[in-house]
């Protein structure tokens, strides 16, 4: 596999069972994502974007086809392996924000760094940086509830930096933010791509945000569909 | 690794201080009842133990009828002088004594007249301090006690020193007191054994008694068995042998040949029973805090399921999920456990200060270290083992589905 490909879809089906139906979400999806990229993955709901951002997070492994992270087939590997990949090579960005609640932004920027057995003296040092990289470094000890929408994005957006991970996977970053909070986040994005060379793998129905990427792509009915807009 | 989940997991307790104090709560109720009562039952071991160490393990006791089953006075078998002379002659008897006892009638001025035992003791000092021994070792603490000669004199128990016990006043050396309407001169007062009904004791002179109740037959025979014999084959060889004497065939004999440690042994294993029995009612309530963690943890799971779909995406594995959960739940039954310790040695002590005033001062809780550390162990485990369940349902979800969960 060329090394510039950093994510690689062959042939992703993904068929869930509602009772005796089953309901196809990825019909065949064939998608490469390179190092250092800017892709934007558009489709509307039910157009089977989330099931794709699954399978590119490694949240979830296809029914048939296979999925491929740097060289390595990961569609077979148990949970327990996928939770280690996803430590290390993925940073997550979701339209909830979700950081938990009981922590306070350092602590949640910290966290993915316990599970990666990381000493801490670092985990504070690396989460402060961030959190000052993320213009937070005057609100290190406030709970998410004492945070704005946008703020909390940001320390969302510091968490999943914090293992120094190949690809940040963005679920409709903006689409619970105000449009000045929503601009601010995909600054940081963009300045992400731009200056510290992440691969970025955007989900959004947004044609606006979605503007920012270098690349587009739309997904209909779990494929990938070339050149024309199907919404 | 460990450490940072623990302070997670304390932080999500404190989180929901409610639901956490009440969870705590339903287990600090067992462990409360448990440590308390064990702790009595442990005391009243230790007491026996105590006692024993006291009056050694060289005794033989021999009485009428089926055991200690009888009250004394309402047997009509009772011993003869030359009875106990016979047992002093038995091979491996170092010494006998015998006593004679039986309720009286005790005026002292005008108050209402009581009815304890009174008893007929010799006043050789070997036969003295063998009656002491069997009584836990008790010595005279404040005047004398009975001498050769002594015959309206009397040594009473402690209870006659505390006003409003017996009578509404105390009685002391040299107070006069009628005893089936004899006049008697107080001599000495023994300690406190610890319960009410040797402690309201009143002993006499054999002369004494004879003259006062007119008989000098004996409730019981004391035998001190020479140091290098058994006791239980002395006492075997003297029931035989009485046996014999009174013309009775084996298991008609209509006396009781005990050693110490068979007294002790049934006391004990009553004690024991009944104790048990508490202590498996307590459990019962454990049972149900067991179940209160579980359904604690179950919805705690439950609300926090998106909470654990983030913590597995950013790369939290399943073992990691069930250690948080696990600690969690293993943190209530462990503060549970040791509040319940401290409320427990709090109604421990209660129980003992009310004992203690009903003159039943025997009666007092003992805290072994095993006792604390068993407690705290078996809390930690009930919290543990009870959260296990909805550990493992928590840390098996699958991150898509918890992601997604509202």
């Amino acid at each position: 596999m060329n090394k510039d490909i950093v994510i690689k879809l062959e042939n992703v089906w993904k068929i869930y069972k509602m009772g005796e139906v089953e309901v196809p979400a990825l019909r065949g999806l064939n998608l490469e994502v390179k190092r250092g990229e800017f892709l934007a993955l558009m489709g509307s709901s039910g157009s089977g974007k989330s099931t794709a951002m699954n399978m590119i997070g490694c949240l979830d492994i296809p029914t048939k086809g296979r999925v491929f992270l740097e060289e390595h087939d990961i569609s077979k590997l148990p949970e327990s392996d996928l939770a280690q990949i996803r430590g290390q090579k993925i940073g997550f960005i979701f339209q909830q924000f979700n950081l938990i609640a009981t922590l306070s932004a350092l602590e949640n920027v910290a966290l993915p760094m316990i599970f990666q057995n990381i000493a801490k003296e670092e985990r504070v040092k690396r989460a402060k940086e961030l959190l000052d990289m993320v213009d937070l470094g005057e609100r290190l000890d406030h709970k998410p509830n004492e945070l704005s929408g946008g703020q909390q994005q940001r320390v969302a957006i510091a968490r999943s930096l914090v293992n120094n991970p190949e690809v940040i996977l963005a679920d409709e970053p903006t689409g619970n933010l105000d449009s000045t909070s929503g601009h601010k986040v995909i600054d940081f994005l963009k300045s992400l791509h731009k200056d510290e060379k992440k691969t970025i793998v955007m989900v959004t129905h947004d044609s606006d945000v979605a503007k920012c990427a270098q690349r587009i792509e739309h997904l209909y009915d779990g494929q990938i569909v070339k050149g024309k807009k199907h919404f | 690794m460990i450490l940072d989940l623990l302070k997670y997991s304390i932080s999500n307790l404190w989180n929901r201080k409610l639901r956490t104090s009440l969870t705590v709560l339903s287990i600090l109720i067992g462990i409360t009842a448990v440590f308390a009562l064990v702790s009595f039952g442990e005391g009243i071991n230790k007491y026996v133990a105590d006692l024993s160490q006291e009056m050694g393990s060289d005794k033989v006791m021999m009485m009428p009828g089926g055991g200690l089953t009888n009250a004394p006075g309402t047997s009509n078998l009772l011993f003869t002088e030359e009875d106990l002379e016979f047992v002093r002659k038995t091979n491996g008897v170092s010494e006998a004594t015998g006593m004679m006892i039986t309720s009286g009638k005790i005026k002292f001025k005008d108050f209402k007249e009581k009815y304890p035992y009174v008893a007929g003791l010799s006043t050789e000092n070997n036969e003295k301090k063998l009656i002491e021994e069997m009584f836990a070792g008790i010595k005279i603490i404040d005047g004398r006690s009975l001498k050769k000669g002594d015959a309206l004199k009397a040594d009473l128990g402690y209870a006659y020193t505390i006003p409003n016990k017996m009578f509404k006043k105390a009685i002391s050396v040299g107070d006069k007191i009628e005893i089936n309407d004899v006049n008697v001169e107080v001599v000495g007062i023994y300690e406190e054994v610890g319960n009410p009904g040797d402690d309201s004791n009143i002993y006499l002179s054999k002369e004494g008694y004879e003259t006062i109740f007119n008989t000098n037959e004996l409730e019981y025979i004391y035998i001190r068995v020479a140091p290098d014999k058994d006791p239980s084959e002395v006492a075997e060889r003297v029931k035989e042998k009485f046996r014999k004497r009174r013309g009775q065939k084996e298991g008609e004999e209509d006396f009781t040949v005990q050693t110490f440690e068979d007294t002790i042994k049934s006391f004990t294993s009553i004690i024991n029973i009944l104790n048990g029995v508490l202590v498996l009612i307590a459990l019962i309530s454990l049972v149900v805090a067991a179940v209160n963690i579980m359904n604690t943890m179950y919805t705690s799971v439950l609300e926090r399921t998106r909470e654990i779909g983030v913590m597995k995406a950013i790369g939290s594995r399943n073992k990691q999920i069930l250690y948080v959960f696990v600690i969690e739940s293993g943190i209530l039954g462990l503060v549970g456990g040791a509040l319940g310790i401290l409320l427990g040695y709090g109604i421990a002590k209660g129980g003992q200060a009310i004992a203690r005033s009903a003159g039943l001062s025997f009666l007092k809780p003992y805290f072994p270290l095993w006792l604390i550390i068993g407690c705290l162990l078996f809390a930690l485990l009930v919290g543990a083992g009870s959260g296990l369940l909805p550990s493992i349902q928590a840390s098996k979800q699958k991150p898509v589905d918890a992601l997604r969960y509202e």
